[in-house]
């Protein structure tokens, strides 16, 4: 854009409008105090406009006219209180007041602290109540000192910026000799020069707070290792375990699910259910230990229950507790409930699988499972205290499970660190599953009861999984609910769902085999909704897949038009 | 072809259907039958329908009795008429 007449070098919006602003005649009367007033404003407030003004030129004719059109607000303000009158002159002196400027050209940095003084009193010069007359005068002469100004403050700026920087120089390493020195062209170079030295300081900050922000490598406990590297140790060692078994694994129940602390205590002795399944190695090993120690002791009896209610805990924490709980688990008062049924499942298992352990034990080693060894552990216990003869026969098996386990254990604990520890589990609990499936235990686990039992891997298949399924559903139901439950609801719930799929299947199959297929359809599944009441001439099947399920199946299920005629899913 | 370009974008279902738990199921109490592609899905439409009728309506029983917490008497009761309700 051309320059304007006020031999501006750059013709800034802000120039433009400030040279409107001093073309035209304001329309409001000034008045000498509010000036005054205007001015005692205007002049704390210069040396901050200054700031924001790259252009000496302009600077002291805008102070005036801030000074002015300050002096022109004070009145406004002052009568009014508020700044009422918004006529586009005040609104547009409120820009250029508030606005900071911003120039293409030059630095602010250089023209700040020089003009500002002259600039203030230029203003004081000027903020003389001055007429529209004056201002014309004002303005040859502001442009006339202008250039004065600039360089003189140039040149003052460029004597400072030379100490600075020498100053600088003996301080920082950033030196750098052009940039250092002053600049033919004054103001740019020496601009730049002070700008290249105050971006450099920021550098240093910066680059110290980077180690804040990095990131770390999490902190990794080393004490697990150790402490696992003693426990194998140990157990190897320990090979020759009378009485108190396997340590066994922990047994995966659906409480995996729910209980997310890796090590939870144990409330008494062992709360099997509540217990994370995660296995901890220290536990082996304590637990072999206390098993010599126990088994050494009489009461293999006690073994019996405190072996499944170990397979339970899965990690109990103290082995002291566990101790403790013998007594207590072979009075089966302890507070769990699991433990009840585990109890009685012991029971029944011991008679029903005692001749089975020699199968099983061979069972385990195939499978090398945990859950076989747990297994049989109340068997062999039984058959321990049932006929001493076999305690040898025991006792090799033990060192077979002590190695088993070992292994099963180191197993798991790799497989917990992966976020599905119940499919890990799973996968362990399949192999002995086929196996023990035949031994017919009393495989119905009560459908209300969680899967911490240990009962044989057969049923725990069939269990673990599909009661996870069906925890599944009763979270959704407690969600759905929005009210406080209790846990034997959610038990219930479990079993409702269970009889729900049942019916579920079974219709599926009549509507399957009534249109002659062998393959369940969509269609199949319309007609049971319809028939359930679900499906209406109002609601279609549409409608409900959009309410309740998300994008992904929504677009799998409603056929949709695509671009090239093409309708997915296809029909 | 769109379904795969929405999915790049968001590799992450909020509720996701346990796709292989209905399949196994069903394929554990009817081995002679299969399962259609998408029809686990449907079953978990259904499934999703069938606990939120059954939580309402243990939630109806359970401020009846002007409990604040739904015990398994509500639910059981709740289950009889949903389980005779979604008889099909």
């Amino acid at each position: 854009m051309a320059d304007s007449d006020l031999s501006d070098n750059e013709p800034t919006t802000r120039t433009l409008l400030r040279h409107v602003l001093d073309t035209e005649a304001p329309r409001t009367p000034r008045r000498r105090q509010s000036t005054r007033a205007g001015v005692q404003r205007a002049l704390p407030e210069s040396p901050f406009s200054m700031r924001l003004r790259s252009q000496t030129k302009t600077t002291p004719r805008r102070q005036s006219h801030r000074a002015r059109s300050i002096g022109r607000l004070a009145p406004h303000i002052q009568s009014k209180g508020q700044l009422k009158e918004q006529t586009p002159r005040t609104l547009l002196e409120n820009i250029l007041l508030t606005a900071p400027e911003s120039s293409m050209v030059m630095p602010e940095s250089v023209v700040k602290p020089v003009p500002a003084p002259q600039v203030v009193q230029l203003s004081s010069r000027e903020s003389s109540p001055g007429s529209l007359d004056l201002q014309l005068p004002e303005l040859n002469p502001p442009t006339a000192m202008a250039p004065s100004l600039l360089t003189s403050g140039k040149r003052k700026k460029r004597l400072r910026l030379s100490e600075f920087q020498q100053g600088m120089d003996q301080g920082l390493p950033l030196s750098q000799g052009p940039v250092m020195e002053p600049p033919a062209n004054t103001g740019a170079s020496s601009l730049t020069s002070s700008l290249n030295l105050t971006f450099a300081t920021p550098l240093l900050p910066q680059s110290v707070q980077r180690p804040g922000l990095a990131r770390r490598p999490p902190p990794r406990r080393a004490v697990d290792v150790d402490i696992f590297l003693q426990d194998l140790q140990d157990t190897s060692v320990a090979t020759a375990l009378p009485g108190d078994r396997t340590p066994v694994a922990t047994l995966p129940t659906d409480t995996v699910l729910e209980d997310t602390q890796p090590f939870s205590q144990p409330l008494i002795g062992r709360s099997p259910s509540v217990h994370h399944s995660l296995p901890h190695p220290s536990l082996s090993a304590e637990r072999t230990v206390s098993r010599r120690t126990r088994s050494s002791g009489p009461g293999l009896q006690n073994n019996s229950p405190e072996k499944p209610a170990q397979l339970l805990a899965g990690k109990a924490e103290k082995v002291d507790a566990l101790a403790m709980g013998f007594p207590n688990t072979s009075n089966g008062t302890s507070a769990e409930d699991e433990l009840k049924p585990l109890l009685d499942r012991d029971g029944e298992e011991v008679e029903e699988i005692m001749e089975e352990s020699m199968s099983l034990d061979e069972v385990k080693e195939a499978a090398g499972a945990q859950a076989s060894a747990r297994a049989e552990e109340p068997e062999a216990h039984m058959e321990v205290t049932e006929a001493e003869g076999s305690w040898g026969a025991v006792e090799a098996k033990e060192p077979e499970r002590s190695s088993r386990d070992k292994d099963a254990e180191a197993r798991p604990e790799l497989a917990s660190s992966a976020p599905d520890i119940p499919q890990a589990r799973q996968l362990e609990f399949l192999e002995p599953a086929p196996s023990t499936s035949t031994a017919g235990l009393s495989a119905e686990p009560l459908p209300a009861r969680l899967p911490t039992r240990v009962r044989t891997a057969g049923p725990r298949l069939r269990q673990d999984p599909y009661k996870m399924g069906l925890s599944h559903y009763a979270k959704l139901f407690s969600f759905y609910a929005k009210m406080p439950m209790e846990k034997k609801a959610l038990e219930m719930v479990e079993k409702c769902l269970d009889k729900y799929f049942q019916r579920l299947c079974d219709d599926l199959d009549v509507f399957a085999a009534h249109a002659g297929r062998k393959t369940v359809r969509l269609e199949d599944l319309e007609l049971l909704m319809r028939r359930q009441g679900l499906v209406t001439d109002r609601v279609s099947l549409h409608v409900l897949v959009e309410q309740h399920l998300p994008l992904e199946y929504r677009q799998l299920l409603i056929p949709c038009a695509f671009s090239g005629n093409a309708v997915f899913p296809a029909q | 072809m769109a379904v795969a370009a929405t999915l790049s974008q968001r590799k992450r279902v909020k509720r996701k259907a346990p796709r292989g738990f209905l399949r196994r199921v069903f394929k554990r109490r009817k081995p002679h039958l299969h399962l259609g592609t998408r029809c686990d899905l449907l079953v978990h439409l259904n499934c999703l329908l069938f606990i939120r009728r059954l939580a309402e309506e243990s939630r109806t029983d359970a401020c009846k009795n002007k409990c604040g917490i739904i015990k398994d008497q509500h639910v059981l009761a709740a289950a009889k008429v949903m389980l005779k309700k979604s008889r099909g």
